[in-house]
């Protein structure tokens, strides 16, 4: 059972993420995108609370499914996921590990995240949006609905990935 | 000895930035198709969302319906005075088609841009980044769909097959920028105009129909649809009207702002259009008039 929570948890934080763009009533936001990244901040909250190289190697896994399912351009989220998530287990050797911080650093990871996609994406041609309106437009937005999840569901991710990481331990 | 991890640290660093352009470089180019492990993780994952899609969208519906009792009542009185031209029309449109057949009949023509083949399907996701507008479909290669086919809901072209492996394919829409994305538009009015549905306009939301030549005179509220003579999409697919014409960076054509006749946002299903004339024959070309002229 421990064994599969990890990858089944993600699993469903990836399909979800496409249902919630897929039922999202677009109309009410205006011309503004609100992005779900919440596979993202949860894999940054197993970085934090399990372990770096767990994080990093899930974060990789799943940045790879990413990228062939949604996006069909392999590369972007494949080096972005782990990537961020390296920097969030650097910050987090610095300063000390509570809840707040946690959230914290997870926004900023998920800022972090769209700032280099949208940058990637500029740099390839998917897009022309010049950056101040993708700050309006996505960036913001973007945070508002992340940091909304992330005050659910930070709770119930903090103890769950510190079971998980306690009960890895005694395995050991 | 930190300075040697360091070095360690920047090196896997600097590696996987040269991996990643070369990834990235790799799916850029133009692909017929899909590698077969990419083809294997798409269809494994295309089979995990038909599975939860189908509940949701239940779900969804059900949300949906609620709603839309609630308007119930204007809505009512708006249709029924629609449906009584609805007759009218009906009637007028038999007629036309019987005369239609029957000139064809003696022009001997049977098949037309016009003539397509529908085939329906769900959407069971959809890319949630929104940079590359993508959806995917629980039709695949083996329910006979193939790249670059249409895809339409009941309001309009919504945008093309990007992709297909076995089981699922992915479309994509009209609103993601592609600068390979061209599609040949008519715009009808009294004289029909030609151009190119290129690009999409992310802050008006609202495609780009480039190159029309700049002395035709295109107005707002005229109908734009597919012209056909891509070689890849039917002609007569509803795409958007006019809301606004603009001359372009040079002067030299008009782009005109369109409002897509689909939602992009509420899609869950769609039909998968299958272009029945696929190029002009070469009997054809050869005995055509021209060559006796």
């Amino acid at each position: 059972m421990r064994k599969f929570f990890l990858p089944l948890l993600f699993l469903l934080l990836f399909i979800f993420e496409s249902l919630f763009v897929q039922f999202l009533p677009a109309e009410s936001f205006g011309n503004r995108i609100l992005v779900p990244r919440f596979l993202f901040a949860t894999l940054l909250f197993l970085t934090i609370y399990v372990g770096k190289n767990q994080g990093i190697i899930y974060a990789a896994i799943f940045g790879l499914l990413f990228d062939i399912v949604y996006v069909e351009i392999i590369g972007i989220y494949f080096f972005l996921f782990p990537f961020i998530c390296y920097l969030a287990a650097k910050v987090m050797q610095v300063i000390q590990s509570n809840i707040v911080v946690a959230f914290f650093v997870s926004l900023l990871g998920v800022a972090l995240l769209e700032a280099g996609v949208y940058e990637i994406n500029y740099l390839i041609h998917v897009t022309n949006l010049d950056f101040m309106s993708f700050v309006n437009l996505r960036f913001y937005p973007t945070l508002i609905l992340n940091g909304t999840f992330l005050l659910i569901a930070a709770y119930p991710l903090k103890r769950g990935f510190e079971k998980h990481a306690e009960a890895l331990r005694e395995d050991l | 000895m930190p300075q040697f991890f360091l070095n360690k640290r920047l090196i896997i660093l600097l590696v996987s930035i040269i991996v990643l352009v070369a990834l990235i470089g790799f799916s850029l180019r133009e692909r017929s198709k899909l590698t077969w492990p990419e083809q294997f993780v798409k269809d494994t994952t295309g089979w995990v969302q038909s599975l939860v899609s189908r509940p949701a969208q239940y779900v969804a519906g059900f949300f949906e319906n609620l709603q839309d009792l609630q308007d119930t009542y204007d809505e009512n009185k708006g249709l029924k005075s629609r449906v009584e031209k609805i007759a009218s029309l009906e009637a007028e449109v038999q007629e036309l088609k019987k005369d239609n057949k029957e000139l064809r009949d003696v022009l001997d023509e049977k098949k037309t841009l016009r003539d397509l083949e529908p085939m329906p399907a769900t959407v069971i996701g959809r890319n949630p980044d929104r940079w590359h507008e993508m959806i995917i479909i629980n039709k695949g290669k083996l329910d006979g769909i193939k790249k670059n086919m249409a895809v339409v809901t009941a309001t309009g072209l919504i945008g093309k097959v990007k992709n297909v492996t076995q089981f699922s394919s992915t479309v994509q829409l009209l609103s993601a920028m592609d600068p390979k994305n061209r599609i040949s538009a008519v715009i009808q009015g009294e004289t029909e105009v030609y151009g190119f549905v290129q690009g999409f306009d992310d802050k008006q939301k609202m495609l780009l129909v480039k190159a029309i030549p700049s002395g035709a005179k295109v107005e707002k509220g005229q109908t734009v649809i597919t012209s056909g003579m891509g070689g890849v999409f039917p002609k007569g697919l509803m795409i958007g009207k006019v809301e606004e014409v603009k001359p372009d960076q040079y002067g030299l054509n008009q782009t005109a702002l369109v409002k897509p006749g689909a939602d992009f946002y509420d899609i869950e299903n769609v039909m998968v259009i299958k272009r029945l004339m696929t190029s002009p024959e070469e009997s054809v070309m050869k005995s055509g008039k021209e060559e006796d002229l």
